[in-house]
């Protein structure tokens, strides 16, 4: 296809003639029938269904534009939405230019482009740094209220379930607005440029807010870190004998060079927990020697 | 009434689980959350917490990017809060029994994906058709799903039952106990260190 006619393509739908919402509504189940032939194909084509039902009347059109999108696609689920515009967009500029295939000649190229560049924006994003975020934030939550029981899991410690439940639910309060918010922009924004392969890439400052998310995620881990040790060291000196201190102290370190020697060696984390605990069978279980312990 | 209780928590997680790939994304099926609410359910809201919240610790190394099966966090608070309310077993215990249960099912969801890749002919043949009808096919996929992370629970209780029936289990407890006490910093330096490396890169 010329360049020209690219364009003509590009333009010849108005903006807003699609039923986006539904789109959206339906975006939250791309993954339903998720599988390995073809990924995310069916949740694709179901996002899609409404746009290409009011598209195409005609009933053999519309069954070739369904099939059309039954193939494969696997992005990352929130950043489907910058797709799912920007091929509705494709489609409705096919059927206003009135030129059929010539328009949609584009269409699988411009969606395995797309779909490669969100997939790898939104694990950085999503996956990499906002769910770990949510974690963190649960784990402030209970500490403003006073819970430390996860710091200490041996210590009987009560707590309300308002605050029990008020942690998680925070994290994911945060983690889902941010989400939805996405889904919403994305959807209006691939709408808005859609056809070309660099659509809405530039719609967020991505590299600035991957920065920003690591920093934020960074002083919310420091600050957890000097509670923990915090409440540790403060344990540990009630103990007034140094040599309980120094275990008390010395216990934890052991666990995190445990942990980072088992990350350097690119070892799983179940490596590490499986080790501990197999050690801790042998000498107290099957040796019987006493339990040292932080507070047991 | 414990088994009442078993098998409608077992339900709930059945349904919170559908939030991890099916439907929404909201992070509702985190252990961090399954754990409290299941607990709160069976009368032990803190040790549900902690046991959620330290799955969650441990899971969040594993990242489901490129069609990989992570660990099932659902699973795990779920089969862990239940090992210890409904079977009675230690918190420590229950806490790496769930750790297992959640590994566990990685297979098991790794069949029910493979298993729908048979329907997209199917799809196809509706769609030529012209009577394609996606929800139904939605719907069957979230039918299999839930049925099978609330019998997969279930079994893990059961299985957490009869292991409660081991003489001298109790003598596990020590070791399990300390163990489980140094889990909080295995989780938190997993999360810090994973941090501090994305904080320090420069692009």
């Amino acid at each position: 296809m010329t360049e020209e006619a690219q364009k003509e393509c590009m333009k010849a739908a108005p903006a807003g003639s699609a039923p986006l919402r539904a789109v959206f509504l339906r975006s939250f189940f791309i993954q339903a029938a998720w599988n390995y032939e073809r990924y995310q194909n069916l949740g694709f084509c179901f996002a899609l269904e409404p746009v290409l039902r009011r598209l195409y009347p005609d009933q053999a059109a519309c069954r070739d534009a369904l099939s059309r999108h039954l193939q494969i696609v696997n992005t990352q689920p929130y950043m489907a939405s910058f797709v799912l515009g920007n091929v509705a967009r494709i489609e409705t500029n096919a059927v206003a230019a009135g030129s059929g295939g010539a328009c949609l000649k584009s269409l699988p190229g411009v969606k395995q482009a797309l779909a490669s560049s969100f997939a790898a924006i939104g694990d950085r994003i999503f996956w990499g740094r906002l769910k770990p975020m949510t974690a963190l934030v649960c784990l402030l939550v209970w500490a403003a209220g006073g819970f430390y029981g996860w710091l200490y899991p041996g210590m009987a410690q009560p707590a309300s379930v308002a605050l029990l439940l008020a942690g998680p639910l925070a994290g994911i309060a945060l983690y889902s607005a941010a989400s939805v918010c996405v889904r919403w922009k994305g959807l209006a924004a691939g709408y808005g440029c859609g056809g070309s392969t660099n659509c809405a890439l530039d719609s967020f400052n991505w590299p600035r807010l991957i920065k920003a998310l690591s920093a934020a995620g960074f002083l919310m881990s420091l600050a957890l870190a000097f509670i923990a040790f915090g409440t540790l060291a403060g344990m540990a000196c009630a103990s007034c004998r140094p040599a309980d201190a120094a275990l008390k102290l010395g216990l934890p370190l052991a666990a995190i060079g445990l942990q980072r020697l088992w990350r350097a060696l690119d070892r799983s984390v179940f490596s590490a927990v499986g080790i501990i605990l197999a050690a801790s069978v042998l000498l107290f279980t099957v040796l019987g020697f006493k339990p040292l312990g932080l507070y047991l | 009434m414990t088994a009442l209780k078993a098998f409608i928590s077992a339900a709930i997680a059945g349904l919170l689980g559908l939030d991890a790939v099916q439907a929404g994304q909201f992070l509702l099926s985190r252990p961090a959350l399954v754990g409290p609410l299941l607990g709160w359910l069976n009368g032990c809201p803190a040790e549900g917490a902690k046991i959620g919240i330290l799955l969650e610790l441990i899971y969040i190394d594993f990242i489901p990017v490129g069609g990989v099966v992570p660990p099932n966090g659902t699973a795990a608070a779920a089969a862990g809060v239940l090992a210890h309310s409904a079977a009675g077993l230690a918190p420590s215990l229950s806490f790496f029994i769930g750790m297992l249960a959640g590994a566990a099912y990685s297979p098991v969801e790794y069949r029910l994906r493979a298993a729908r890749s048979g329907w997209n002919a199917a799809v196809e043949a509706e769609a030529a058709a012209g009577t394609l009808r996606l929800s139904r096919w939605f719907a069957r996929s979230m039918l299999i799903e839930d049925a099978a992370m609330t019998a997969y629970v279930l079994a893990w209780t059961l299985l957490c039952a009869a292991l409660a029936l081991v003489p001298r289990l109790y003598a596990l407890y020590p070791a399990t106990d300390f163990a489980y006490s140094l889990m909080p910093w295995i989780g938190l330096s997993g999360l810090y260190f994973r941090f501090m490396t994305q904080a320090k890169k420069k692009k």
